[in-house]
């Protein structure tokens, strides 16, 4: 009895996780995309980049409807916008002065972001290059890792899942079928 | 013999799982290498079950059970799935050169279909091993075989 109760709770937790991992890989939009696509779509990227990224709109991972449909936000004229609006843009737009692109920091800011972020600055944000001479090649990690199963496990935890449901629909189906068959014996 | 099913198909759903991600393990080549050797131990698993995929090819309509049935229409689905995967990771392969085999279509087409085609045969695999449970069970010793039959 002891052994059957350890396995239902443990069956029901890789369930649960298998459920939660089902919906952080957005597993059902990603399976059936196949037959959604139709080559006039946009490519939506991957999971957590780009526009329908997970991490730019919400759970689903899907593109903003109005966005696509070509209604899109509508920048309002400037004369339109109330002063103190108008006051706050025209600082975000001093924000933007060429001369701090280029490296002309003043020094108080250099020092407060330290040695490191002054090299970035003056390699600029895109410094690309080679690490170490070695550099990188398609599909590597960046950081040299070689194993990353971090992802992996939520596909293992879906994968459980789907083999525990499969599991105790055919012990119900073998229950029905001994019942049957026990009935008709009995008659 | 058994024990060469049990460990071929072992290999073969950790080989799965870790291809599901092509940054999970070294490099986007393993990915490629491994999901082309994958293809071939599938086909491996289905020479060693020959004479149960025959015999219930030639009494599918007749004398099958229902669940040799739907294990037979399952394994057709795995079968589709595995082809489809491995033809559009051919398609996008970027590792290994397979332009020669000028399949056409768009790359966006191979891309989505390589992941749903994978993801569904994730869970049919799933699916497949919960049907054989019990025949894994046996095979760990865990629980004996009845009668001399198998699952």
């Amino acid at each position: 009895m002891v052994k059957r109760i350890s396995f239902l709770i443990l069956s029901v937790a890789i369930l649960v996780i298998g459920i939660i991992a089902f919906s952080k890989l957005s597993y059902w939009d990603r399976s059936v995309r196949i037959f959604s696509f139709s080559s006039a779509t946009p490519f939506e990227g991957r999971m957590g980049r780009g526009p329908g990224g997970r991490g730019e709109s919400g759970e689903d991972g899907r593109f903003n409807r109005q966005e696509r449909s070509g209604e899109r936000f509508a920048r309002p004229e400037m004369r339109n916008l109330p002063d103190s609006i108008r006051e706050r843009s025209r600082f975000g737009e001093g924000r933007q002065d060429p001369g701090m692109r280029e490296g002309n920091i003043p020094d108080s800011l250099r020092q407060q972001f330290g040695p490191r972020d002054e090299e970035r600055m003056e390699r600029g944000p895109f410094g690309g290059g080679m690490r170490n001479g070695e550099g990188r090649g398609r599909g590597e990690f960046p950081g040299g890792k070689k194993i990353n199963i971090r992802n992996v496990k939520w596909f293992l935890a879906v994968f459980a899942a789907f083999t525990v449901i499969a599991i105790y629909i055919d012990k119900a189906f073998c229950l029905i079928r001994k019942r049957k068959g026990k009935q008709k014996v009995i008659r | 013999m058994n024990l060469f099913k049990f460990f071929l198909s072992l290999i073969i759903t950790i080989a799965m799982l870790l291809l599901m991600d092509p940054r999970s393990f070294y490099s986007l080549a393993f990915h490629e290498w491994a999901g082309l050797i994958i293809g071939l131990f599938f086909i491996l698993h289905k020479i060693l079950n020959w004479g149960w995929i025959k015999k219930v090819t030639i009494g599918f309509f007749r004398k099958c059970t229902g669940r040799a049935r739907f294990n037979y229409v399952l394994d057709v689905l795995l079968l589709a799935g595995i082809t489809l995967m491995i033809l559009s990771g051919i398609a996008i392969a970027r590792t290994i050169d397979f332009s020669w085999l000028n399949l056409g279509g768009s790359r966006m087409f191979w891309r989505v279909l390589h992941t749903s085609s994978s993801f569904i045969t994730l869970a049919l695999f799933g699916i497949h091993l919960g049907l054989h449970w019990n025949w894994v069970l046996q095979r760990l010793k865990i629980k004996k075989v009845k009668n001399g039959k198998e699952n």
